[in-house]
C-alpha cells in the first residue's frame, strides 16, 4: 500500500503509452492477466519481490511467464520496471492501472456484503438502484459475511451504506444506554 | 432502592423500542496503514476534514492532523496498542470538541472533558470545539480591570489585568507553580459578598496540568480543596503518562472552557502549567507525522502553536458582555536560558513576564521574582489608583538599591544619602517576601507598600520587618477597620485617608520601636 504513489505514476505512463498505441483494451487485458498471475502464485510473488534474485534472472522469468501471453508493449513495460529495480511494485501497478481504466470507463467498484447469496433478480434491482444513485456503471464484488447477521452492507469507495442487522442491534444498545443516562 | 419488577423493566424497554426505526447508516471509512506512538496513518477517509474527530475500534478516538495525497495522519487520544494495521476507521463528521458548563467547576477532567476524579459523569448541555479561532479587533477592548494575585511584588510592580497574558518563567524549583496557585487561591475573595458590594466580579479558574507527575497534580488538587478554591476551579490534567496527543491538546481545552465563561460575560483565569512540555509533546507528534524539524527539532509552526493559544485570551467589548479570559502560561527554562527557542517565542507573544530566579530563591527571597527584568506591558492600566501611587516609587527605589548594592559590598565609607537608600532598599526587599498560600488583599498591600516607601521601616532592624508588617496589619484590622474598607471602596488614597494613615503608622512605629529594644 505504501507504494501506491509510485505505482500510480507508472500506471499513468503505461496508460498514456497504450493510448498512443491505440491499444488500451489490449493493455488492460494484459495487466489484468499480470495481476491475476501474481495473485494466484505466492512463490511467484516472493520471487518478484526478492532482492536476492538478480534483475537479469527476473527478466528471464518474466519473459517465460508473460512473454507468450501479453502484448509487446506490456512486455517492454515489465522490462522497464525490472531495469529500474521497481519490479516489486508490479502488482500495485496492475491494480492502479485497473483503477485508472475503470475511472475512464465510468465504472465504480461496489463491495456488497450479505449473509446469503443474491439471486439474479435481486442483483439486477440493486444494480439499477445504485447506477441511478451514482450515475456510473457498477461492478459488483459480492462477499458472504455471516458476522453482519443479516441485511446488507454496501461499500462504494470510502462510503459505507450500513443496513446490517448487527449495526441495528448496536444502535439499539447505544439507545438503551443513552436512555438509562437521561 | 425500590425493587424493580421484571414486567416494569420490559415495559420501559418496550417504550424505548417503540420509537426505534430501522435506518441505514451512512458513514465514511478508511483503513489503518500504520500505527504506533500515538499516531496512525490511515488510507482512505478521503473526505476527512482537518482536526476532525475519527473513531477507531475499541472506542479509541483520534484527530486528523495531516491530510496527504493518499493518506491521512491522525493522532490518537487512547491506547495505540489496541489498534492494529488494517482496522477500520470511521469519520464522525464533527471537529474535536469538549463539553463545557458550570458543572465542570470543582472537577478534575482530562482534555476531552471526561471526569478523572471518580465522582461520576458531569451533566453539561453544551459542546464547544477545542480549537477555536481567537476573537478579532472589533470584539475586544483594552484591559482595564485588575486581576489580583495577592502577591505584593506582582500586584505592586508587575500588575496583571483581566484579559492579559502574563508569562511565568524560570528554572525548575523556583516557585512558578506556587505563584500560579496563589493567584488561583486569591480569587476566592472575588466570590464573596463583600467583593460584590464594591463591584469586583468573580473570577473562575482553570488549571491545566501538562506532562506533570500524577502525584503533583493530586497535591495541587488537594491544596486547592484545602484552601476552598476548588469551588470555582476546574483542573484539566494530561499527566506524563497520558499519550502525547492528549498533552498537546490540553491547553486548547483549557482555553475552550475559559471561553465559555468569557462569552457568558464572566471572568476566567487559565493557567497553562507548563507550555514547554506541551511544545515537546507537539514536537513528538509532529516528528512522528514526518513533518520537517526546524530549530531544536521543533516543527516550523511551534510559534503558531503558542500564539494561536494565547491569542484566545481577551477582554470582550461591553457589547459582548465585557467578559474576560486571562492566561498565565508557565515556561520552564534550562539553567536560566531565556534565549532558548520556546522561551523567546512565548516571551514575544505574551504581554509581559514574571521572571523567577533560583539565586534569589536560594537566598530566601520568595517569591523569587527578579523585579529588574519582569515586566507587565498592559497591566498598569488595570491597577487601582491607590496601588499605582505607592508602587510607582517602589519600583524606582528598588532599581536604585540594586545599582548601589554592588558598591556596598566593599564596605567603604559611603555618604549619608547612599546609606539611606541602601537601608530603604534592603527593607523593601524584605517587605516583598511573602509566604506561599498567603495571598493579601489589595488594601492591605497598599498600606504595607505605603509604609515601606514612606520610610516607616527605615528605623526597624531588618529581622523585625516582617513582624512589623504583620502586627501593623493586625492593628489596623482591629483598631481602624474603616480605614482599610475605605481604601478598598474608594480605590484611591484621598487626602483624608493619607492623613489618617500617616497618623496611625507614626503612632504604631513608636510603639513598635519600644518592643524591638525590649
Amino acid at each position: 500500500m505504501k507504494n501506491t504513489r509510485v505505482a500510480r505514476r507508472y500506471a499513468m505512463a503505461l496508460m498514456t503509452a497504450a493510448r498512443e498505441q491505440n491499444n488500451i483494451e489490449g493493455t488492460a487485458k494484459d495487466m489484468e492477466f499480470v495481476g491475476k498471475t501474481l495473485d494466484e502464485s505466492r512463490e511467484f510473488r516472493l520471487l518478484v519481490a526478492s532482492p536476492v534474485v538478480s534483475s537479469p534472472r527476473k527478466r528471464e522469468v518474466f519473459k517465460e511467464v508473460f512473454g507468450p501471453r501479453v502484448g509487446r508493449e506490456t512486455m517492454t513495460f515489465i522490462n522497464l520496471l525490472t531495469s529500474k529495480s521497481r519490479e516489486a511494485i508490479l502488482h500495485d501497478v496492475a491494480q492502479q492501472f485497473k483503477e485508472l481504466h475503470d475511472e475512464k470507463l465510468g465504472i465504480v467498484n461496489v463491495e456488497v456484503r450479505t449473509t446469503v447469496e443474491f439471486n439474479e433478480a435481486q442483483e439486477k434491482e440493486l444494480r439499477t438502484q445504485l447506477e441511478r444513485m451514482e450515475g456510473k456503471k457498477v461492478r459488483f464484488q459480492f462477499v458472504i459475511d455471516k458476522t453482519i447477521k443479516g441485511g446488507i452492507v454496501i461499500r462504494i469507495g470510502d462510503t459505507v451504506y450500513d443496513g446490517s442487522v448487527s449495526r441495528q442491534l448496536e444502535r439499539m444498545r447505544e439507545r438503551f444506554i443513552a436512555g438509562r443516562a437521561a | 432502592m425500590a425493587e424493580v419488577r421484571p414486567d416494569e423493566v420490559s415495559a420501559i424497554l418496550r417504550k424505548q423500542l417503540a420509537g426505534f426505526e430501522k435506518e441505514t447508516d451512512v458513514y465514511d471509512v478508511g483503513t489503518v496503514l500504520q500505527v504506533g506512538d500515538g499516531v496512525a496513518r490511515v488510507y482512505g477517509l478521503t473526505k476527512a476534514l482537518m482536526s476532525e474527530l475519527v473513531e477507531f475500534p475499541h472506542g479509541v478516538f483520534g484527530m486528523v492532523l495531516n491530510l496527504e495525497e493518499d493518506n491521512v495522519g491522525c493522532i490518537l487520544f487512547g491506547e495505540s496498542s489496541k489498534i492494529k494495521e488494517g482496522d477500520t476507521v470511521k469519520r464522525t463528521g464533527r471537529v474535536a470538541s469538549m463539553p463545557v458548563g458550570e458543572n465542570m467547576l470543582g472537577r478534575v477532567i482530562n482534555p476531552l472533558g471526561q471526569p478523572l476524579d471518580g465522582r461520576g459523569p458531569i451533566q453539561t448541555d453544551k459542546f464547544l470545539p477545542i480549537e477555536r479561532k481567537a476573537l478579532g479587533v472589533i470584539e475586544r477592548q483594552p484591559v482595564k480591570e485588575p486581576l489580583q494575585t495577592g502577591i505584593k511584588a506582582i500586584d505592586g510592580m508587575i500588575p496583571i489585568g483581566r484579559g492579559q497574558r502574563e508569562l511565568i518563567i524560570g528554572d525548575r524549583q523556583t516557585g512558578k507553580t506556587a505563584v500560579a496557585l496563589d493567584a488561583i487561591i486569591n480569587q476566592k475573595f472575588t466570590h464573596t459578598e463583600q467583593s460584590k458590594k464594591i463591584g469586583i466580579k468573580p473570577v473562575y479558574c482553570i488549571y491545566v496540568a501538562i506532562g506533570q507527575k500524577s502525584s503533583t497534580v493530586a497535591q495541587v488538587v488537594d491544596k486547592l480543596q484545602l484552601e476552598g478554591a476548588m469551588e470555582y476551579t476546574t483542573v484539566i490534567a494530561a499527566t506524563a503518562s497520558d499519550p502525547a496527543p492528549m498533552q498537546f491538546i490540553a491547553p486548547y481545552s483549557g482555553a475552550t472552557l475559559g471561553e465559555f465563561f468569557r462569552d457568558s460575560g464572566r471572568h476566567a483565569l487559565v493557567v497553562y502549567d507548563d507550555l514547554s512540555k506541551q511544545a515537546q509533546s507537539y514536537r513528538q507528534v509532529s516528528l512522528l507525522l514526518r513533518r520537517p524539524p526546524g530549530r531544536e527539532a521543533y516543527p516550523g509552526d511551534v510559534f503558531y502553536l503558542h500564539s494561536r493559544l494565547l491569542e484566545r485570551a481577551s477582554k470582550l467589548s461591553e457589547a459582548l458582555g465585557g467578559g474576560s479570559l486571562t492566561a498565565l502560561p508557565v515556561i520552564e527554562t534550562q539553567a536560566g536560558d531565556v534565549s532558548a527557542y520556546i522561551p523567546t517565542n512565548v516571551i514575544s507573544i505574551t504581554d509581559g513576564q514574571i521572571y523567577l530566579e533560583p539565586g534569589l530563591f536560594n537566598s530566601g527571597v520568595r517569591p523569587a521574582i527578579n523585579v529588574g527584568i519582569s515586566v507587565s506591558r498592559v497591566g498598569g492600566n488595570a491597577q487601582i489608583k491607590a496601588m499605582k501611587k505607592v508602587a510607582g516609587r517602589l519600583r524606582l527605589e528598588l532599581a536604585q538599591y540594586r545599582e548601589l548594592e554592588a558598591f556596598a559590598r566593599f564596605g567603604s565609607d559611603l555618604d549619608k544619602a547612599t546609606l539611606q537608600q541602601l537601608r530603604r532598599g534592603s527593607r523593601l526587599v524584605e517587605l516583598l517576601k511573602q509566604g506561599q498560600y498567603q495571598p493579601m488583599t489589595v488594601e492591605k498591600q497598599v498600606v504595607s507598600l505605603f509604609a515601606g516607601t514612606n520610610g516607616y521601616f527605615d528605623e526597624i532592624p531588618i529581622e523585625h520587618v516582617q513582624r512589623y508588617e504583620r502586627e501593623m496589619l493586625e492593628m489596623l484590622e482591629l483598631k481602624h477597620p474603616t480605614l482599610l474598607v475605605s481604601i478598598a471602596e474608594k480605590k484611591e488614597l484621598t487626602e483624608d485617608i493619607l492623613t489618617k494613615l500617616n497618623g496611625v503608622l507614626k503612632e504604631f512605629t513608636n510603639v513598635f520601636k519600644v518592643s524591638v529594644k525590649a
